[in-house]
């Protein structure tokens, strides 16, 4: 059937069939389709922020005559706050912020979890003991508590919080790595390779990465919604960019004015729910391409 | 022989890229051995018995597990090098890193320069490293930490006085949640895609997506606002004589929200995890001996999957149990809960690093003795870590 | 009476990917009388596991059976759930493949078999004392000790698993027996032992066994009558004897000889094939060599030289020993086995520790691999030979003082002479399917020591012509396939396409058809075979199986316990055992296939 195919196009042929193999089983799971869904439109709300609100909506010298803490009507769709901004407004804005936290402190967790994760796999001996260490060290480590020391130290900014989620949130990452290392590692085609005259490099780009891909893409998209409530966590304490909106931010807010006890229920309930379904969201993708990355996983 | 149905034949599925590899079976540490080689563990038996009567006698007798003490031993040290990094960490995080801690509390409140200077000279911070560390060192084995520096009272002293009710909040919802987390993911598994299943992982995916403080808030809002159930906060309320049965009831009803708060978030994970887990073990080949013995399937359930499945999520349970110190801290700050994560919360807004760094240091040193602990529960449960 | 009916049973299976509906076992109709024994054969998908289900009803709930099924006259489409329950295990009881996962590995063996007393409590064991004293009681039947009764499944070999496994189906006083693979994983002579349990408790007890396995010799030597299953049917059923020594379908045919009988002239370095280019010129291959020396006067062999009338129109005898002059002499176009030696080991120990303890795995192995020549090392599992194939191509750290030469040379440890050295020296793994990875296609596999070895030449040129090879033909139509459209002969010869691919002087086989089913068995083997012929290629083949050195090896090296116990050309060794453990090897071979050159 295929005389003239270079080696070049015999592998690509082959990632777009399983691509495609991949893409088919996950429109079979109607949660991950579903939240596959709702992720693209709070992505392009969030990317088109400007466009739906102007940036001016949320200075709040520019807000005197609107009215403070209107619960949520035609005119003001998800009620005003302290200082008489629309919520929606800032829930907009807020999009931004929370999922670029979420998406790199995500991308910095899943490299140091993966590097950890493949490198305790892979090696015996004392590296591979050291790591391992390290890792079960992060493991049991209360993340949100680290988190908490990180961004106490640091100065106050986004970039502390991504710093602080991103360095306390590898550990599960590098834990699924590693046993996904360690399974492929006790594969023949390892050995094969070996024999074959393979050093450590050739094995861990040819083997153990392709390996190991498919679970942390997995694992990426379930972080993001740890990280989103680690992130509204943090902000909640204190310890957020007050000058930039974020969902959390907004609910530390919220908190301070005591909105719980004063009655002002949208101040809470919009943006907690907001973050509820985003993070649900991600779940539900991240369990789609967990299951297919995992066959045995399929029976959930 | 691709066109098998399942569990027609053994699994010869050599498609099948990786069974069983998100949770190893073994307990958080054990390997499989990787040693030397692979081909070498299963060669590795020592064999008795002379090849001329072999018949009679046992050649391939397994060697015997290593003992308690060995396991122990290594576990413990496990746990010392842990603790020690923690007070590592402990040190740097709040010397090292970029932002001095007084530098940062000199830019949130307005001081003069001999302020800063006595500051300094207050944290040890004009010492050499060395000396503070190991001033640190012999403080931490002391029992000294350091001075609170918003509260005026040596860290260690404010940290045994709101111990207590942490344990209090932290154990009840951990107990609960643990109990019912394991029962209903077992149930859920048995009775896979019922609508018992589907209500309940639903209902735990939505309760694993939603942040701690945030549901503690609603329920604040809805039992303590608005129903004026319960009360608001606190742990006991204003003139209630400690010791008498008025009391404990009083504390009972404080403590109601944070737990249900605390329970509905941590159950979540154990739900899915034990569920998981016991969805693994359904296949498993000694469930149809069971079976073919003449077991009814409440007895499959109970006597056998049961019991395989628990290994996994134990050791999960335990390694998550770090996620009830994050809703310790956010809880008790809802409820004004006065206990080591409100002393947190407090040391933050302060800031007051000596404090955070005392929290930090006794939260973490509980973890670690609460997984060393999990550790020698798992060797109990599971008859081939002893062999390990 | 008949203890066992099957009629007209037909398994179907829904499954709700896009094959449908699949018959696992179709038309079946079977009948066991008391006391009788009868054993099903087939190769994995044949449907047999799915039959002996159906006999306690285990099925899987997306099975659905028609027909009807009957044990000791019930018929079990018509019991109800409580009266199927009494009736597993108390009547009809089974023994699973113990050496794998059939025990539960978090309760102690003693317990699970008190469970099965407990679940059918009889007149014998109404108490718990009585309870515990009949389960010490199995467990002697069973040749194990009363202590195993605290023992896990873990802590258990595989044959002392197997035994428990047999000890808990007899614990009920069932009148039937199901046996499921129940030897599969286990070593020749451990198989052997657990299959002279099993005999000798059935028939004392004047049980029906019904027994599955893939492997003819072991049900010939249990049961009395064998039926041959093939894509769900029953192709023939008779007497074992007549099924093994004369089948009627060239099916069994193919079964049964693809174990060949050692002292069989006629399978002496010619394996079973069906491919017809080889069958001649494998026969041709003895006429160059010399005639065997074959003075067997003692041991299994010994009626076999009297018996084989086959000898003399195959005339396949082996280069044993061969001269000097036989290298030269073959001409250019067949090679076989020289003086030359080309890989070389003296002295060698291997030890290492293993979850704390220290193992010696070789000791004080000497070896050498002249050119040409292929040499089997037998052996247990656990003898070592593994690790001895693995220290020879320096995967695996030798004590100190252990000596490998390649050419001469001795064998360097550093990296860049090692990828050099693996050039030369290839090695073929236990298992096809998971020494591939299913992710690359057949061309990226073969084609992955090339680029490991930094390969210069047409790169596609050589993958074409490994695999063509190895009878890959035509080569271009597998390029693109990945692993899991091949079956299991075919992975087999991609692996070996990719150590061709880097044109070896020596390849080092583990177990080459260990994990394949006995009808492909042959193929690969003469593959082997056919390679060096044409290639002159020089082979260590590391097996269990004595029959597979009958079938290729010019020499063989019988492993026990680290050491060389004995080694020399194949019909010495094997006709003439010299040392105790040869003999014992032999002598757990299942006897069917020695009985077959007697008669």
């Amino acid at each position: 059937m295929s005389t003239v195919l270079s080696p070049r196009a015999v592998a690509f042929n082959r990632r777009k069939a399983a691509a495609g193999r991949a893409w088919k089983m996950f429109l079979q799971d109607p949660a991950g389709v579903f939240g596959a869904v709702v992720l693209v439109i709070v992505s392009l709300i969030a990317i088109l922020a400007p466009v739906i609100a102007d940036r001016s909506m949320l200075d709040v010298t520019q807000q005197l005559d609107q009215p403070r803490y209107a619960p949520p009507s035609a005119e003001h769709l998800l009620g005003t706050d302290n200082y008489g901004r629309e919520l929606w407004v800032r829930m907009v804005w807020g999009a931004r912020v929370s999922l670029l936290v979420g998406l790199a402190a995500t991308a910095m967790s899943m490299i140091i979890g993966t590097i950890m994760g493949m490198a305790a796999g892979h090696f015996t001996g004392f590296l591979g003991g050291l790591i391992m260490r390290i890792i079960d060290f992060f493991l049991v480590l209360p993340s949100l508590l680290l988190a908490i020391v990180l961004s106490s130290v640091l100065d106050r900014g986004v970039w502390t919080i991504v710093l602080a989620i991103g360095i306390t949130s590898w550990a599960g990452t590098a834990r699924v790595v590693r046993a996904q290392t360690l399974s492929a590692e006790s594969r023949l085609y390892i050995e094969r390779a070996r024999v074959l005259g393979a050093g450590h490099w050739h094995i861990i780009v040819k083997h153990l990465f392709p390996a190991v891909l498919p679970l942390v893409m997995a694992n990426t998209t379930l972080t993001v919604g740890t990280a989103i409530i680690a992130e509204s966590t943090l902000a909640f304490l204190g310890l957020g960019d007050t000058t930039q909106q974020s969902w959390g931010t907004i609910l530390k807010n919220a908190m301070d004015v005591s909105a719980a006890t004063s009655g002002y229920w949208w101040y809470i309930l919009t943006p907690g729910v907001a973050i509820v379904i985003v993070v649900l969201a991600f779940t539900l993708v991240g369990r789609a391409f967990e299951s297919i990355a995992n066959p045995t996983l399929r029976s959930r | 022989m691709s066109a098998n149905p399942p569990s027609a034949e053994p699994p010869v599925d050599p498609h099948v890229d990786d069974p069983a590899v998100a949770e190893p079976r073994t307990a958080a540490g054990e390997d499989p051995t990787r040693g030397p080689a692979l081909g070498a563990p299963q060669d590795s038996a020592p064999r008795n018995g002379a090849p001329q009567d072999i018949a009679s006698q046992d050649i391939d007798e397994p060697p015997a597990g290593t003992s308690f003490l060995a396991y122990f031993g290594r576990k413990l040290g496990g746990a010392a090098i842990s603790m020690l990094m923690v007070i590592l960490l402990g040190f740097f995080a709040f010397r090292i890193l970029p932002g001095d801690p007084v530098a940062k509390i000199a830019r949130e409140r307005p001081m003069t320069a001999e302020q800063v200077a006595a500051l300094r000279a207050e944290y040890g911070l004009d010492q050499p490293l060395l000396v503070q560390f190991w001033d640190y060192l012999t403080g931490i084995f002391t029992g000294d930490m350091g001075e609170s520096y918003v509260y005026q009272q040596s860290v260690s002293s404010l940290i045994a006085q709101y111990a207590w009710p942490t344990l209090l909040l932290t154990g009840t919802a951990a107990i609960i949640a643990i109990v019912l987390g394991l029962w209903m993911g077992q149930l859920a598994a048995w009775k896979r895609n019922s609508l018992f299943d589907k209500a309940t992982t639903g209902t735990s995916l939505i309760l694993w997506s939603v942040p701690t403080f945030w549901l503690a808030l609603i329920l604040l809002m809805v039992f303590g606002g608005t129903l004026q159930w319960l009360p608001t906060g606190g742990m006991v309320s204003p003139g209630v004589e400690p010791g008498t049965f008025a009391y404990v009831i009083d504390v009972a009803e404080h403590l109601i929200l944070p737990v249900i708060t605390m329970v509905a978030v941590i159950y979540a994970q154990y739900l899915l995890v034990m569920r998981a887990s016991l969805l693994e073990e359904m296949s498993a080949d000694y469930l149809t001996t069971a079976r073919a013995k003449g077991l009814n399937e409440d007895g499959v359930r109970r006597k056998h999957a049961v019991p395989n499945a628990l290994l996994p999520t134990v050791t999960l349970v335990f390694m998550h149990i770090g996620g009830l110190i994050a809703g310790a801290v956010t809880v008790e700050t809802v409820f004004s809960w006065p206990g080591l994560g409100k002393l947190t919360y407090e040391a933050i807004s302060g800031p007051d690093l000596p404090l955070l760094q005392g929290t930090f240091v006794v939260f973490s040193a509980a973890i670690i003795v609460m997984n060393l602990i999990a550790d020698l529960l798992y060797r109990q449960l599971d008859p081939r870590v002893r062999r390990a | 009476m008949q203890e066992i009916v099957f009629d007209d049973v037909t398994i179907r299976y829904s499954s709700n990917t896009r094959r449908g509906e699949i018959a696992a076992v179709r038309g079946v109709s079977l009948t066991v009388p008391a006391g009788g024994t009868l054993g099903i054969a087939g190769e994995s998908g044949s449907g047999k596991s799915t039959l002996i289900l159906s006999l306690l009803r285990l099925l899987p709930s997306n099975a659905t059976l028609t027909g009807t099924v009957l044990v000791g006259g019930r018929d079990l489409g018509e019991l109800n759930f409580g009266e199927l329950r009494a009736l597993r295990w108390s009547d009809a009881s089974i023994v699973f493949q113990g050496a794998l996962h059939s025990l539960n590995p978090v309760r102690t063996v003693g317990r699970q078999i008190l469970e099965a007393l407990e679940l059918h409590v009889k007149d014998g064991w109404r108490t718990k004392e009585e309870r515990t004293a009949r389960m010490h009681e199995l467990l002697a039947q069973v040749d194990l000790s009363a202590d195993k009764a605290k023992a896990y499944p873990h802590e258990l070999s595989g044959g002392q698993k197997q035994r428990v496994m047999i000890a808990m189906a007899l614990a009920c006083e069932p009148h039937v027996i199901i046996a499921d693979e129940p030897t599969t994983a286990l070593d020749v002579i451990v198989q052997r032992q657990v299959l002279q349990v099993l005999q000798r408790l059935v028939a004392d007890r004047g049980i029906t066994l019904l027994m599955i396995s893939h492997d003819l010799s072991v049900l010939a030597e249990v049961c009395e009558r064998l039926a041959i299953m093939k894509d769900g049917e029953i192709v023939e059923i008779g007497d074992s004897a007549v099924v093994c020594a004369d089948p009627e379908e060239a099916y069994t045919r193919q079964l049964a000889e693809a174990f060949p009988t050692i002292g069989d002239r006629h399978s002496r370095l010619n394996p079973v094939t069906r491919n017809p280019a080889r069958i001649a010129p494998a026969a041709g291959t003895g006429t160059a060599g010399a005639e065997a020396s074959a003075g067997a006067g003692s041991g299994a062999g010994a009626g076999a030289e009297a018996g084989t009338g086959a000898e003399a129109d195959t005339g396949s005898a082996a280069e044993v020993g061969a001269s000097p002059g036989t290298a030269a002499g073959a001409g250019a176009a067949e090679f076989t086995m020289t003086d030359e030696v080309v890989l070389e080991a003296k002295n060698l120990n291997v030890s290492f520790s293993a979850r704390g303890r220290h193992v010696r795995a070789v000791r004080d192995v000497d070896l050498a691999l002249h050119r040409g020549e292929i040499l089997a090392v037998v052996g247990q599992s656990g003898c070592g030979k593994t690790t001895l194939a693995r220290s020879l191509l320096g995967l695996q750290e030798t004590d100190p003082g252990s000596e490998i030469r390649f050419r001469g040379k001795p064998l360097s440890r550093r990296p860049k002479d090692l990828r050099a050295f693996r050039k030369e020296v290839q090695m073929i793994l236990q298992d096809p399917s998971g020494s591939l990875n299913p992710k690359l296609s057949v061309y990226e596999s073969v084609a992955e020591g090339l680029r490991v070895q930094h390969f210069t030449g047409d790169e596609r040129a050589r993958v074409i012509e490994a695999l063509t090879n190895t009878e890959m033909t035509p080569a271009e139509d597998y390029l693109e396939s990945i692993p899991q459209e091949l079956s299991g002969g075919q992975r087999q010869r991609v692996v070996i396409a990719g150590a061709l691919a880097l044109d070896p002087e020596v390849l080092i086989a583990d177990e080459p058809v260990a994990s394949l089913d006995a009808s492909v068995r042959g193929e690969i083997l003469s593959l082997i075979l056919e390679l060096r012929r044409r290639l002159g290629l020089t082979a260590l083949v590391i097996t269990h199986d004595l029959g597979l050195a009958w079938n290729i090896a010019d020499t063989v090296a019988v492993m026990y316990e680290g050491r060389i116990v004995e080694r020399g050309p194949v019909e010495d060794v094997l006709l003439d055992p010299q040392h105790e453990y040869t003999r014992t090897l032999l002598g757990a071979v299942p006897s069917f296939r020695l009985d077959r050159v007697s008669e």
